[in-house]
């Protein structure tokens, strides 16, 4: 049995499109067949909810009993992956907050596989987040996702000083999520559904859409994108090696 | 034929190579046979497609998303209308980019429109470039090379690599330069009843552009022909 996944997204800044990322990962990990749950910690309105509803549970993450929901639930809970989009400003809070459950250890002792999206902004302010996030992450997988989907720049950082605070984490991988047309985002915003729900051209409730076809196709191509990232750092295999294994010894035939 | 509707992409790799002409015709035929047909320009220079049938001619431009879904989300509509686009040289690397980017082809098939380009040939190696780019990028899309009588058997016929490998190209008929006269005027159909009532077309001219009309005709029948075969050998094709 699969050891459970617990997949952290987060940023110290807000709008550098954390919930953007966390959507892609549950419609990769359900494309994947990979049982999913997630938590939104947009207390209380929930962003995350509205795109995942069936899902997804709103939470207050610094509140106790809301910590006990998720984390003394991994072991009992169908999904074995578990994604928390962390609200703007509460990473390192939520990472202390882990450290002082024992949650941290216990991903140390490899009785949870734990990872960290840690979503850059352009300033370097996100810099100095990379180091503050290191001194209490541990053993975690580390992914440093540089989002472009709203055209963010990152050239405002000087190659050396990211190479400089990138370094500091030992096996952290950097994710690129591309550039997608504005009024693409736009129309899968209105519809309220997964990215992928959106490719199919259905509603949030499963019926037949009248989504543009070349909206559709460019969010299908970014997607298809966004997937290989997760492909290439080889994520399946991290969460849910087993099953995969499993899968490629089929494959070989 | 199982396909409700064509998609027609026209282009070269450069100006004044026929492909607006191409375009009108194949609208005119499409016409003739009694389909529905509608006609977009791409081509930003000169607009003629547009200019010489205004009616069943919208100018497209796809600089932005916006112009982008005007033009792809009609094109892959299934309302049993054929589409022909005439896409100019300048318009080419976004269009196909943009036609990749979105899986344009696929969808088209997907909704049982049949998905072609008419590549009328220069003589130039870069022509040659685009072509194979095509076919090695766009398996789903019935490409077929066009060789403009015009440019003249011996200059092109002879030398041009695709024509050379066997490839089957579609004729585009010289028309005679005393007819071109009638039909170099803007706004100009080639429908049976424009000529029928166009006046100052004498009668051995008129004979002359239907005699031309025809066997421009026969060569879009056999496109059709290569469009059907196309999708009987994806349809008999058995999984590896």
């Amino acid at each position: 049995m699969a050891k459970p996944a617990v997949i952290l997204v987060g940023a110290d800044k807000g709008g550098v499109g954390k919930t953007t990322v966390a959507r892609t990962l549950l419609d990769y990990f359900n494309a994947h067949q990979t049982p999913v749950r997630a938590f939104d910690t947009e207390h209380p309105r929930g962003t995350l909810k509205r795109f995942h509803p069936d899902i997804t549970d709103v939470v207050d993450v610094t509140a106790v009993p809301d910590q006990m929901k998720i984390f003394d639930t991994l072991g009992s809970a169908q999904a074995k992956v578990t994604v928390i989009d962390v609200r703007a400003g509460l990473l390192s809070t939520t990472l202390r907050a882990l450290t002082d459950i024992g949650f941290i250890d216990s991903a140390r002792k490899g009785q949870i596989t734990f990872a960290v999206f840690h979503i850059l902004g352009p300033s370097i302010t996100s810099l100095e987040e990379i180091a503050e996030t290191a001194a209490v992450i541990g053993d975690a997988n580390y992914f440093l996702v540089k989002n472009f989907i709203n055209n963010t720049t990152f050239f405002d950082w000087d190659p050396d000083t990211y190479n400089s605070y990138f370094n500091r984490i030992k096996g952290a991988e950097e994710i690129i999520v591309p550039h997608l047309s504005e009024m693409a985002c736009e129309q899968v915003e209105v519809a309220s559904t997964p990215f992928v729900t959106f490719v199919a051209n259905k509603t949030a409730a499963g019926e037949a859409a009248n989504y543009s076809f070349v909206l559709r196709g460019y969010v299908r191509h970014w997607l298809g994108n966004v997937w290989g990232e997760y492909d290439r750092v080889k994520l399946i295999d991290l969460v849910a090696p087993k099953k995969e294994s499993a899968v490629r010894q089929q494959a070989a035939g | 034929m199982s396909f409700r509707q064509t998609v027609t992409i026209i282009t070269s790799h450069r100006e004044r190579a026929g492909k607006t002409l191409l375009a009108r015709l194949l609208v005119d035929f499409h016409q003739h046979e009694d389909r529905a047909v509608a006609g977009f320009d791409l081509d930003a220079g000169e607009r003629s497609f547009a200019r010489f049938l205004p009616d069943r001619v919208t100018a497209a431009a796809i600089d932005d998303i916006q112009g982008q879904m005007a033009l792809f989300d009609r094109l892959v509509a299934a309302d049993d209308v054929n589409k022909v686009v005439d896409l100019g040289h300048g318009s080419f690397d976004q269009f196909f980019e943009v036609a990749h980017r979105i899986g344009f082809a696929e969808e088209a098939l997907r909704r049982s429109i049949a998905p072609a380009v008419l590549y009328v040939l220069t003589p130039e190696p870069a022509a040659i470039g685009r072509y194979r780019m095509l076919r090695d990028r766009f398996p789903g899309l019935t490409l077929t090379p066009v060789h403009n009588e015009l440019f003249g058997s011996l200059h092109q016929r002879e030398s041009h690599p695709l024509l050379q490998a066997g490839t089957t190209a579609l004729r585009l008929p010289v028309l005679a330069p005393d007819l071109r006269k009638y039909v170099e005027s803007p706004p100009f159909s080639f429908a049976e009843a424009n000529l029928a009532r166009a006046t100052g077309i004498p009668l051995d001219a008129h004979i002359g552009l239907q005699n031309w009309l025809r066997r421009a005709y026969i060569e879009f029948r056999e496109l059709d022909l290569r469009v059907l075969l196309a999708d009987l050998s994806s349809s008999i094709r058995l999984p590896s």
